[in-house]
Protein backbone atom coordinates (compact mmCIF):
# COMPACT_ATOMS: atom_id res chain seq x y z
CA UNK A 1 0.00 0.00 0.00
CA UNK A 2 1.12 3.32 -0.96
CA UNK A 3 1.90 5.52 2.14
CA UNK A 4 -0.61 7.71 2.87
CA UNK A 5 -0.98 11.66 2.64
CA UNK A 6 -2.60 12.77 5.84
CA UNK A 7 -3.85 15.48 7.42
CA UNK A 8 -4.04 16.58 11.08
CA UNK A 9 -7.25 14.64 12.28
CA UNK A 10 -6.58 11.26 10.36
CA UNK A 11 -2.65 11.29 12.10
CA UNK A 12 -4.97 11.79 15.35
CA UNK A 13 -6.96 8.62 14.76
CA UNK A 14 -4.34 6.72 13.36
CA UNK A 15 -2.21 6.80 16.32
CA UNK A 16 -4.60 5.67 18.26
CA UNK A 17 -5.49 2.42 16.70
CA UNK A 18 -3.54 -0.44 17.85
CA UNK A 19 -1.04 -0.70 14.89
CA UNK A 20 1.81 1.19 15.32
CA UNK A 21 2.16 3.91 12.83
CA UNK A 22 5.42 5.68 10.64
CA UNK A 23 5.48 8.69 9.93
CA UNK A 24 7.39 10.28 7.30
CA UNK A 25 7.08 14.73 7.73
CA UNK A 26 8.29 16.11 4.14
CA UNK A 27 7.65 19.02 1.99
CA UNK A 28 7.45 19.23 -1.58
CA UNK A 29 10.75 21.37 -1.58
CA UNK A 30 13.04 19.11 0.14
CA UNK A 31 15.23 17.17 -2.47
CA UNK A 32 16.58 14.51 0.29
CA UNK A 33 12.73 13.47 0.95
CA UNK A 34 12.29 13.15 -2.88
CA UNK A 35 15.25 10.55 -2.66
CA UNK A 36 14.20 8.90 0.14
CA UNK A 37 9.83 8.63 -1.42
CA UNK A 38 10.69 5.39 -3.37
CA UNK A 39 12.28 3.50 -0.66
CA UNK A 40 9.65 4.75 1.58
CA UNK A 41 7.00 3.37 -0.87
CA UNK A 42 8.83 -0.16 -0.61
CA UNK A 43 8.58 0.23 3.49
CA UNK A 44 4.65 0.79 3.23
CA UNK A 45 4.53 -2.53 1.07
CA UNK A 46 6.99 -4.59 2.98
CA UNK A 47 5.61 -3.49 6.65
CA UNK A 48 2.03 -3.48 5.18
CA UNK A 49 1.11 -6.73 8.47
CA UNK A 50 3.09 -4.77 11.15
CA UNK A 51 2.64 -0.57 10.17
CA UNK A 52 0.48 1.66 9.00
CA UNK A 53 2.72 4.32 6.87
CA UNK A 54 2.04 7.14 6.38
CA UNK A 55 3.35 11.24 5.32
CA UNK A 56 2.44 14.51 6.72
CA UNK A 57 3.27 18.08 4.26
CA UNK A 58 4.93 20.07 6.69
CA UNK A 59 3.84 22.82 4.48
CA UNK A 60 0.42 21.58 4.78
CA UNK A 61 0.33 20.99 8.61
CA UNK A 62 2.69 23.54 9.96
CA UNK A 63 1.08 23.45 13.36
CA UNK A 64 0.85 19.58 14.04
CA UNK A 65 4.71 19.32 12.41
CA UNK A 66 5.66 21.71 15.34
CA UNK A 67 3.58 19.84 17.97
CA UNK A 68 5.60 16.67 16.88
CA UNK A 69 9.02 18.95 17.22
CA UNK A 70 10.31 18.54 13.85
CA UNK A 71 12.91 20.90 13.04
CA UNK A 72 14.68 19.37 9.48
CA UNK A 73 13.05 17.35 7.32
CA UNK A 74 12.71 14.58 6.22
CA UNK A 75 12.38 13.03 9.86
CA UNK A 76 10.63 9.71 10.13
CA UNK A 77 8.39 9.02 13.48
CA UNK A 78 7.30 6.02 14.80
CA UNK A 79 4.51 5.90 16.78
CA UNK A 80 3.31 3.41 19.27
CA UNK A 81 -0.21 3.67 21.67
CA UNK A 82 -0.55 7.37 20.26
CA UNK A 83 2.83 8.17 21.41
CA UNK A 84 6.36 8.73 19.43
CA UNK A 85 8.86 5.69 19.72
CA UNK A 86 11.63 7.16 18.35
CA UNK A 87 13.00 9.12 15.26
CA UNK A 88 15.33 9.27 12.64
CA UNK A 89 16.37 12.07 10.75
CA UNK A 90 17.22 12.09 6.63
CA UNK A 91 18.25 8.14 6.57
CA UNK A 92 21.09 7.09 4.32
CA UNK A 93 19.65 4.07 2.76
CA UNK A 94 17.09 1.88 2.91
CA UNK A 95 18.40 -0.57 4.97
CA UNK A 96 18.72 1.91 7.56
CA UNK A 97 15.13 2.90 8.17
CA UNK A 98 14.43 -0.90 8.32
CA UNK A 99 17.22 -0.82 11.23
CA UNK A 100 15.35 2.16 12.28
CA UNK A 101 11.78 0.14 12.41
CA UNK A 102 13.56 -2.64 13.96
CA UNK A 103 14.66 -0.88 17.07
CA UNK A 104 11.91 1.16 17.66
CA UNK A 105 9.66 -1.71 17.13
CA UNK A 106 11.50 -4.26 19.81
CA UNK A 107 11.14 -1.02 22.53
CA UNK B 1 17.99 -13.01 -2.57
CA UNK B 2 19.76 -15.87 -1.30
CA UNK B 3 19.52 -18.00 -4.78
CA UNK B 4 22.24 -19.56 -7.20
CA UNK B 5 21.19 -16.72 -9.87
CA UNK B 6 24.41 -15.32 -11.91
CA UNK B 7 24.05 -11.88 -13.08
CA UNK B 8 25.75 -11.10 -16.31
CA UNK B 9 26.56 -7.75 -13.93
CA UNK B 10 25.79 -6.40 -11.19
CA UNK B 11 26.06 -2.40 -10.89
CA UNK B 12 26.64 -0.87 -7.48
CA UNK B 13 25.06 2.29 -7.20
CA UNK B 14 22.08 3.58 -9.15
CA UNK B 15 23.85 7.57 -10.00
CA UNK B 16 23.91 8.71 -13.89
CA UNK B 17 26.72 6.36 -14.36
CA UNK B 18 25.66 3.63 -13.03
CA UNK B 19 21.73 3.37 -14.81
CA UNK B 20 23.61 4.35 -17.90
CA UNK B 21 25.79 1.17 -17.35
CA UNK B 22 22.74 -0.54 -16.53
CA UNK B 23 20.95 0.45 -19.88
CA UNK B 24 23.58 -0.06 -22.07
CA UNK B 25 23.74 -3.53 -20.65
CA UNK B 26 20.56 -4.42 -21.01
CA UNK B 27 20.06 -2.94 -24.40
CA UNK B 28 22.95 -5.48 -25.09
CA UNK B 29 21.05 -8.64 -23.44
CA UNK B 30 22.95 -8.69 -20.76
CA UNK B 31 21.70 -9.77 -17.14
CA UNK B 32 21.68 -6.95 -15.29
CA UNK B 33 20.87 -5.78 -11.76
CA UNK B 34 21.21 -2.20 -10.20
CA UNK B 35 22.19 -2.05 -6.15
CA UNK B 36 21.16 0.89 -5.21
CA UNK B 37 20.79 2.07 -0.90
CA UNK B 38 17.84 4.72 -1.48
CA UNK B 39 16.83 5.93 -5.14
CA UNK B 40 17.98 6.32 -8.09
CA UNK B 41 20.01 9.43 -8.78
CA UNK B 42 23.26 9.38 -6.59
CA UNK B 43 24.34 13.37 -5.38
CA UNK B 44 22.59 14.16 -8.53
CA UNK B 45 19.42 13.77 -6.78
CA UNK B 46 19.70 16.49 -4.78
CA UNK B 47 20.70 18.99 -7.19
CA UNK B 48 18.41 21.42 -7.99
CA UNK B 49 18.64 22.12 -11.50
CA UNK B 50 20.95 20.91 -13.83
CA UNK B 51 21.94 23.09 -16.58
CA UNK B 52 24.82 21.11 -18.42
CA UNK B 53 23.26 18.35 -19.09
CA UNK B 54 22.86 18.51 -23.00
CA UNK B 55 18.99 17.57 -24.24
CA UNK B 56 17.09 19.61 -21.73
CA UNK B 57 17.32 22.93 -22.78
CA UNK B 58 15.06 24.63 -20.31
CA UNK B 59 17.09 22.89 -17.57
CA UNK B 60 15.99 19.67 -15.83
CA UNK B 61 16.47 18.84 -12.01
CA UNK B 62 18.54 16.27 -10.68
CA UNK B 63 15.77 13.89 -8.79
CA UNK B 64 13.54 13.89 -12.08
CA UNK B 65 16.91 13.51 -14.60
CA UNK B 66 17.47 10.37 -12.12
CA UNK B 67 14.21 8.72 -12.54
CA UNK B 68 13.97 9.16 -16.29
CA UNK B 69 17.61 7.51 -16.29
CA UNK B 70 16.05 4.62 -13.96
CA UNK B 71 13.04 4.08 -16.34
CA UNK B 72 14.92 3.86 -19.21
CA UNK B 73 17.28 1.72 -18.08
CA UNK B 74 14.25 -0.68 -16.84
CA UNK B 75 12.42 -0.44 -20.06
CA UNK B 76 15.36 -2.56 -21.35
CA UNK B 77 14.71 -5.20 -18.57
CA UNK B 78 17.44 -3.94 -16.36
CA UNK B 79 15.89 -4.26 -12.12
CA UNK B 80 16.77 -2.52 -9.15
CA UNK B 81 17.24 -3.51 -5.41
CA UNK B 82 17.28 -1.20 -3.41
CA UNK B 83 19.96 -2.47 -0.89
CA UNK B 84 22.88 -1.62 1.19
CA UNK B 85 26.24 -3.43 0.26
CA UNK B 86 28.36 -4.59 2.81
CA UNK B 87 31.04 -6.64 1.80
CA UNK B 88 32.11 -7.61 -1.94
CA UNK B 89 34.41 -10.28 -2.97
CA UNK B 90 35.18 -9.11 -6.21
CA UNK B 91 38.07 -11.89 -7.56
CA UNK B 92 35.61 -14.46 -6.59
CA UNK B 93 34.60 -16.55 -9.36
CA UNK B 94 31.76 -15.48 -10.09
CA UNK B 95 32.36 -11.74 -8.52
CA UNK B 96 29.79 -11.75 -4.85
CA UNK B 97 28.55 -8.92 -3.62
CA UNK B 98 26.50 -9.58 0.12
CA UNK B 99 24.04 -7.21 0.75
CA UNK B 100 21.50 -5.81 3.52
CA UNK B 101 18.88 -8.40 1.63
CA UNK B 102 21.62 -11.22 0.90
CA UNK B 103 24.22 -12.09 -1.67
CA UNK B 104 23.62 -11.50 -5.11
CA UNK B 105 26.52 -13.05 -7.68
CA UNK B 106 27.89 -11.34 -11.06
CA UNK B 107 30.23 -12.25 -14.07
CA UNK B 108 31.28 -8.90 -14.03
CA UNK B 109 30.80 -6.09 -11.68
CA UNK B 110 30.63 -2.13 -12.24
CA UNK B 111 31.53 0.31 -9.31
CA UNK B 112 29.24 3.14 -9.71
CA UNK B 113 29.55 4.70 -6.08
CA UNK B 114 30.08 7.90 -6.26
CA UNK B 115 31.21 10.59 -3.63
CA UNK B 116 29.62 12.19 -0.98
CA UNK B 117 30.26 15.27 0.76
CA UNK B 118 33.33 15.71 2.85
CA UNK B 119 33.15 16.53 6.34
CA UNK B 120 34.86 20.15 8.03
CA UNK B 121 36.34 17.60 10.57
CA UNK B 122 35.84 19.57 13.54
CA UNK B 123 34.55 18.49 16.88
CA UNK B 124 30.93 18.00 17.63
CA UNK B 125 30.09 18.60 13.53
CA UNK B 126 28.23 15.13 13.48
CA UNK B 127 25.94 15.43 16.72
CA UNK B 128 24.83 18.88 15.08
CA UNK B 129 23.70 18.00 11.42
CA UNK B 130 20.46 18.67 11.47
CA UNK B 131 20.72 21.22 14.16
CA UNK B 132 22.06 23.75 12.47
CA UNK B 133 24.81 21.59 10.26
CA UNK B 134 24.18 20.82 6.65
CA UNK B 135 25.53 19.82 3.45
CA UNK B 136 23.20 20.49 0.84
CA UNK B 137 21.67 23.80 0.61
CA UNK B 138 18.96 23.17 -1.94
CA UNK B 139 17.79 20.32 1.04
CA UNK B 140 17.84 22.39 3.65
CA UNK B 141 17.83 26.04 2.86
CA UNK B 142 14.42 27.07 3.81
CA UNK B 143 14.77 26.04 7.27
CA UNK B 144 16.88 29.34 7.71
CA UNK B 145 14.53 31.75 5.85
CA UNK B 146 15.48 35.27 7.10
CA UNK B 147 18.21 34.02 9.56
CA UNK B 148 22.45 34.14 9.29
CA UNK B 149 23.72 31.04 7.58
CA UNK B 150 28.02 30.24 6.66
CA UNK B 151 28.77 28.81 3.89
CA UNK B 152 32.50 26.73 3.87
CA UNK B 153 34.29 26.16 0.48
CA UNK B 154 35.30 28.25 -2.57
CA UNK B 155 34.28 26.07 -5.61
CA UNK B 156 30.93 25.84 -7.63
CA UNK B 157 28.86 24.01 -4.79
CA UNK B 158 29.79 26.28 -2.62
CA UNK B 159 29.33 29.31 -4.73
CA UNK B 160 26.34 27.50 -5.80
CA UNK B 161 24.97 27.14 -2.79
CA UNK B 162 25.82 30.51 -1.12
CA UNK B 163 23.39 32.31 -4.24
CA UNK B 164 21.14 30.03 -3.14
CA UNK B 165 21.06 30.75 0.31
CA UNK B 166 21.48 34.47 -0.28
CA UNK B 167 18.16 34.29 -1.64
CA UNK B 168 16.46 32.71 1.33
CA UNK B 169 18.50 33.86 4.21
CA UNK B 170 19.02 36.96 5.50
CA UNK B 171 23.11 37.37 5.33
CA UNK B 172 25.56 34.93 4.13
CA UNK B 173 28.84 34.55 5.57
CA UNK B 174 31.11 32.57 2.80
CA UNK B 175 34.15 31.37 4.33
CA UNK B 176 36.98 30.10 2.34
CA UNK B 177 40.93 29.46 2.81
CA UNK B 178 42.34 31.03 -0.40
CA UNK B 179 42.17 34.70 -0.72
CA UNK B 180 39.59 34.02 -4.04
CA UNK B 181 37.14 31.95 -5.09
CA UNK B 182 37.96 28.69 -6.95
CA UNK B 183 34.38 28.68 -8.79
CA UNK B 184 34.23 29.24 -12.30
CA UNK B 185 33.59 32.99 -13.13
CA UNK B 186 29.92 33.40 -13.91
CA UNK B 187 29.42 32.49 -10.23
CA UNK B 188 31.46 35.54 -8.96
CA UNK B 189 29.78 38.84 -10.13
CA UNK B 190 25.93 37.39 -8.65
CA UNK B 191 27.79 36.44 -5.80
CA UNK B 192 29.90 39.76 -4.83
CA UNK B 193 26.64 41.97 -6.41
CA UNK B 194 24.26 40.30 -3.75
CA UNK B 195 24.32 42.56 -1.03
CA UNK B 196 23.66 40.28 1.88
CA UNK B 197 27.01 38.09 1.15
CA UNK B 198 30.05 38.59 3.23
CA UNK B 199 33.45 37.24 1.85
CA UNK B 200 36.02 36.09 4.50
CA UNK B 201 38.65 35.18 2.84
CA UNK B 202 41.91 32.78 4.08
CA UNK B 203 39.62 31.79 6.93
CA UNK B 204 39.26 28.17 8.41
CA UNK B 205 36.32 26.94 10.47
CA UNK B 206 38.20 26.18 13.76
CA UNK B 207 34.61 25.31 16.24
CA UNK B 208 31.56 24.88 16.08
CA UNK B 209 29.58 26.58 18.85
CA UNK B 210 26.57 25.25 20.18
CA UNK B 211 24.02 25.10 22.89
CA UNK B 212 21.04 22.51 22.14
CA UNK B 213 22.11 24.07 18.35
CA UNK B 214 24.60 25.69 16.56
CA UNK B 215 25.16 29.33 17.74
CA UNK B 216 27.52 30.21 15.32
CA UNK B 217 31.45 29.33 14.49
CA UNK B 218 34.97 30.53 15.23
CA UNK B 219 37.20 30.97 12.75
CA UNK B 220 40.93 31.16 12.20
CA UNK B 221 42.72 33.30 10.01
CA UNK B 222 45.40 30.81 7.79
CA UNK B 223 47.69 34.17 7.05
CA UNK B 224 47.93 35.94 11.28
CA UNK B 225 46.09 33.16 12.97
CA UNK B 226 43.80 35.35 14.47
CA UNK B 227 40.95 33.08 15.58
CA UNK B 228 37.47 35.59 15.56
CA UNK B 229 33.73 34.35 16.21
CA UNK B 230 30.55 34.41 14.07
CA UNK B 231 27.47 34.21 15.24
CA UNK B 232 25.32 32.06 12.94
CA UNK B 233 21.94 29.90 12.92
CA UNK B 234 22.88 27.33 10.26
CA UNK B 235 26.33 26.31 8.38
CA UNK B 236 26.67 25.01 4.84
CA UNK B 237 29.72 22.90 4.45
CA UNK B 238 30.25 22.60 1.01
CA UNK B 239 34.39 21.46 1.25
CA UNK B 240 34.59 19.23 -1.71
CA UNK B 241 33.86 15.24 -2.19
CA UNK B 242 34.94 12.22 -0.56
CA UNK B 243 34.63 9.04 -3.46
CA UNK B 244 32.55 5.86 -1.79
CA UNK B 245 35.52 3.29 -1.70
CA UNK B 246 35.41 2.27 1.71
CA UNK B 247 34.00 -1.46 0.43
CA UNK B 248 37.14 -1.85 -2.12
CA UNK B 249 39.60 -0.89 0.18
CA UNK B 250 42.33 -3.87 -0.09
CA UNK B 251 40.77 -5.30 -3.20
CA UNK B 252 41.48 -2.55 -5.74
CA UNK B 253 43.46 -0.01 -6.71
CA UNK B 254 42.92 3.56 -5.35
CA UNK B 255 44.57 7.03 -5.36
CA UNK B 256 45.46 8.87 -2.62
CA UNK B 257 42.50 10.51 -2.77
CA UNK B 258 41.07 7.20 -2.54
CA UNK B 259 39.68 7.15 -6.29
CA UNK B 260 39.63 4.32 -7.84
CA UNK B 261 42.40 4.15 -10.49
CA UNK B 262 40.90 3.37 -13.52
CA UNK B 263 41.08 5.05 -17.10
CA UNK B 264 38.93 5.92 -19.90
CA UNK B 265 38.26 2.14 -20.45
CA UNK B 266 37.11 1.88 -16.92
CA UNK B 267 38.86 -1.34 -16.08
CA UNK B 268 39.77 -1.26 -12.43
CA UNK B 269 43.07 -3.75 -11.06
CA UNK B 270 40.68 -6.75 -11.21
CA UNK B 271 39.43 -7.71 -14.22
CA UNK B 272 35.39 -7.87 -15.23
CA UNK B 273 35.21 -4.89 -12.56
CA UNK B 274 34.79 -1.64 -13.77
CA UNK B 275 34.93 2.04 -12.07
CA UNK B 276 32.20 4.58 -13.54
CA UNK B 277 31.64 8.13 -12.69
CA UNK B 278 32.72 10.07 -10.05
CA UNK B 279 34.34 7.32 -8.08
CA UNK B 280 36.92 6.40 -10.77
CA UNK B 281 40.37 8.79 -11.15
CA UNK B 282 39.05 11.25 -13.68
CA UNK B 283 39.88 15.38 -14.50
CA UNK B 284 35.88 15.70 -15.08
CA UNK B 285 33.38 14.90 -12.80
CA UNK B 286 29.83 15.69 -14.17
CA UNK B 287 26.98 14.08 -15.00
CA UNK B 288 27.69 14.02 -18.87
CA UNK B 289 31.47 12.26 -18.27
CA UNK B 290 29.96 9.23 -15.55
CA UNK B 291 27.11 8.52 -18.00
CA UNK B 292 29.57 8.23 -20.83
CA UNK B 293 31.49 6.22 -18.42
CA UNK B 294 28.61 3.40 -18.10
CA UNK B 295 28.81 3.25 -21.93
CA UNK B 296 32.53 2.22 -22.49
CA UNK B 297 31.88 -0.12 -19.19
CA UNK B 298 29.12 -1.93 -20.93
CA UNK B 299 31.36 -2.32 -23.76
CA UNK B 300 34.38 -3.36 -22.23
CA UNK B 301 32.29 -6.25 -20.08
CA UNK B 302 30.65 -7.30 -23.11
CA UNK B 303 34.44 -8.33 -24.46
CA UNK B 304 35.19 -9.83 -21.12
CA UNK B 305 32.45 -11.67 -20.30
CA UNK B 306 32.41 -13.03 -24.32
CA UNK B 307 36.60 -14.32 -23.74
CA UNK B 308 35.45 -16.09 -20.12
CA UNK B 309 32.96 -18.09 -21.08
Amino acid sequence: MAAMNMNQEQFKQLIREEKPVLVDFWAPWCSYCRRIGPAYEKIGEEYADSLAVGKINIDEEPRLARAEGIEDIPTLVLYRNGKAVDSIIAPGSKAEIDRFIQEALAK
Amino acid sequence: MNNNHVYDMLVVGGGPGGYTAALYAARAGLDTIVLEKLSAGGQMALTEQIDNYPGFEDGIDGFSLAEKMQKQAERFGARSEYVEVLRMDLTAVPKLVETSEGIFLGKTVVLATGANPRKLGVARESELVGRGVAYCAACDGMFYKGKTVVVVGGGNSAAADALLLSRVAKKVILVHRRDTLRATKIYHEPLTQAENVEFRWNSVVSALLSGDRLTGVRLRDTVTGEESVVDCDGVFVSVGRQPATALAVGQLELDGGGYIVAGETTETSIPGVYAVGDVRTKPLRQVVTAVADGAVAVHMAEKYIAENR
